[in-house]
């Protein structure tokens, strides 16, 4: 006697019950029951169960379990897969060769190239002599440790990622701002991936694509710090003045010179901003990727986690410590510059 | 004064006694890995309903698991350790006396090494061996998976690619960032029937589930494979894996405290091709690991029941039939 036979009796379901037997393995709890020899007893009002598919399954064994939820689910995923990959494959591998080339460029130019072509960088966004002696200092540092290579891979995949989350965010973030329809429609998906963990999507990341692919661990990053940049641009340009705004319509500006002219240069600081961030969350995102099979420190740092390699574990995370000072101080030093340009 | 001294006295006598005669609190790991939730679920199962004890499951894994066993004495279960897999560490434990081990709990043992999938094999049966593989890498598509960094196997396949030059035949290797993509590497090569080769041990899900075929490194060599667990050796050679000793170890503590129990756990036993069955209907019905307990401890009681001394079995007499 199971607490909802009432349920399928009073329906007059008996009939349809009784000819589908959908049961699943014996439970803990049978076994217990069987085993100390306890007989059901009438149950008390508090200990009437919710109503869930697994309880009226009791009732009723024609009646799905959950576990047949969870099982449609991933056949229906899986069927849906094939045709899925078929347009999605062509469309991100661009992504594999992205990533692919820049760890070849990054890992086979010799370090005497790459280093000072770093340091050239730095000293072109930011102008300042000071940050160009301690992006060197570090990087050298972490050379030192002989770190030098997982540091050039992880920084190769912040770099791709990174320039696409820009490429396809601030198009996005502009699109926002002109239309609200279109903010009300990515406002809640970007709150969901900001606030899913990783680790979700990750499961359907896998099965969609192969995972000896380089393209899995790009789309993780790319739609984990996609979203500042974007939130950021549509801000940015709804910030500007209306003032100025106004201004420039006076001044006859079409849409477009608006845009270009005005609004972007003006909503630099807080795009930017956004570029910053979304830096900083590739590389926080770099450990988890390297569940995926991404190479660099986040590696050191789960061979740290498994083996309890101690020493490893934490020059590897101070490795990225030092990636993060020196890509925070460069990005923060061209904001400073942009905003200093403006005031000036 | 007196008094407390002779209480304490009396406590002490009366202690062990308790414990003997119903069993106290047990604390055991259940290990991250499908099998091992179903023997952990076996032993807290026994331990619970036939000796008395008050059974406490730790998530952990296996070098966690001995960390804590030498940092804190706790768990006092520590089961399906794979010994291979401990290090040095485990060792030192037992010289200095803190643990013993019960007994094999998968026999003959774990089996690890280069698998193909059967299809293939079938297909083209020199792939059976590496000789084959590396004259036809094509036919493996190319590739090797290998173990994620941090794994005891991923420096011995390294070691074994080393010695084998493998890359110089063609064939890539490719490491895994987690155990988790290496299976899903395998799961989707094996269902659209594409060729495959890669590092897996067993008993796991996908070994039970996928038919797989053992690739032939040509013989065992104690010695060879001893060299090649090293990170870093001068000459590694080529060498099969060996069986993996899959123990149950105790603290001796834990001995002292439930002698009856420690048997019980030394007699714990299961075979691993059984093993590799359980987990496959596991996957099949889409059950829990704790639903799999129950289909191993109503359908084999005949296996179980051996390990039990009288009176547990008398608890358990209706389960026995």
């Amino acid at each position: 006697m199971a607490t909802y036979d009432f349920v399928f009796s009073k329906l007059g379901l008996q009939d349809w019950c009784a000819q589908d037997q959908s049961t699943g393995p014996m439970s803990m709890k049978d076994l217990l029951s069987k085993s100390r020899g306890e007989t059901e007893t009438s149950q008390s009002i508090w200990e009437v169960p919710f109503p869930s598919m697994d309880n009226l399954n009791e009732a009723c064994r024609a009646f799905p379990q959950s576990r047949e939820l969870t099982k449609g689910l991933e056949n229906g995923f899986l069927s849906v897969k094939d045709s899925l990959s078929i347009f999605l494959d062509p469309l991100t591998q661009p992504l594999s060769w992205f990533l692919d080339g820049a760890l070849y460029f990054m890992l086979a130019t010799p370090w005497w190239i790459i280093i000072p072509l770093l340091l050239l960088v730095v000293q072109l966004v930011t102008k300042s002599w000071r940050l160009v002696a301690f992006v060197g200092f570090s990087i050298c540092t972490l050379a030192f440790i002989d770190h030098y290579e997982y540091a050039m891979q992880t920084l190769a995949i912040i770099f791709v990622c990174a320039f696409l989350c820009v490429l396809f965010g601030v198009p996005i973030g502009i699109a926002m701002s002109r239309s609200d329809t279109m903010q009300r429609l990515t406002i809640p998906i970007l709150d969901m991936l900001q606030t899913l963990p990783p680790f979700v999507y990750l499961i359907p990341l896998i099965f969609l694509f192969s995972v000896t692919e380089s393209k899995l661990y790009g789309i993780a990053i790319i739609l984990y710090a996609i979203v500042p940049v974007i939130r950021l641009t549509n801000l940015g340009i709804r910030l500007v003045d209306k003032d100025v705004i106004e201004a420039a319509d006076a001044f006859g500006m079409t849409k477009q010179q608006k845009l270009y002219r005005v609004q972007i240069p003006l909503a630099l600081p807080n795009i930017m901003a956004g570029v910053n961030q979304t830096i900083m969350m590739s590389l926080a995102m770099v450990v988890i990727a390297s569940l995926v099979s991404a190479p660099g420190l986040g590696v050191l740092v789960l061979r740290g986690i498994r083996n309890l390699e101690l020493g490893v574990g934490l020059v590897a995370g101070l490795g990225i410590v030092i990636l993060a000072v020196i890509l925070d101080r460069v990005t923060k030093m061209s904001l400073a510059r942009i905003n200093a340009s403006q005031k000036s | 004064m007196r008094k407390s001294i002779l209480g304490a006295a009396l406590c002490a006598l009366t202690l062990p006694a308790v414990a003997q005669a119903d069993c106290g609190e047990v604390s055991i790991t259940e290990m991250n890995w499908a099998s091992n939730a179903i023997v952990t679920g076996v032993a807290k199962f026994i331990m619970e309903e036939g000796y008395g004890c008050d059974v406490t499951v730790v998530p952990s894994d296996t070098v966690p698991a001995v960390t804590s066993v030498a940092e804190n004495g706790e768990p006092d279960i520590v089961t399906e350790l794979w010994l291979n897999s401990t290090g040095e560490v485990y060792n030192q434990l037992e010289e200095q006396g803190k643990v013993e081990r019960l007994g094999k709990v998968l026999t003959p043992g774990g089996v690890e090494g280069w698998w193909i999938p059967t299809y293939l094999a079938e297909e083209h049966p020199e792939l059976k061996t590496i000789d084959g593989i590396m004259e036809n890498p094509e036919l493996v598509g190319a590739r090797f998976n290998n173990c994620p960094d941090g794994w005891g196997c991923r420096v011995v396949s390294d070691n074994l690619i080393r010695a084998l030059d493998l890359e110089e035949s063609g064939i890539e290797v490719f490491n895994h960032g987690s155990g988790e993509t290496l299976a899903s590497s395998m799961a989707s090569a094996v269902q659209s029937e594409e060729p495959w080769l890669g590092y897996y041990w067993g008993p796991t899900v996908p070994l039970g589930k996928y038919d797989m075929t053992k690739v032939d490194m040509g013989g065992y060599d104690q010695a060879v494979h001893e060299r090649n667990m090293n990170a870093d050796t001068d000459n590694p050679g080529v060498s099969d894996f060996p069986a993996a000793p899959v123990l149950t170890s105790i603290t001796t503590d834990f001995r002292e405290r439930e002698p009856e129990v420690a048997d019980m756990l030394s007699k714990m036993t299961f075979e691993t091709a059984h093993m590799s069955a359980l987990l496959a209907w596991m996957d099949e019905n889409n059950a829990s690991a704790e639903e799999t307990t129950v289909y191993f401890l109503s359908n084999n009681s005949d296996i179980w029941s051996d390990w039990l001394n009288d009176s547990a079995r008398q608890k358990l007499a209706a389960l026995l039939n």
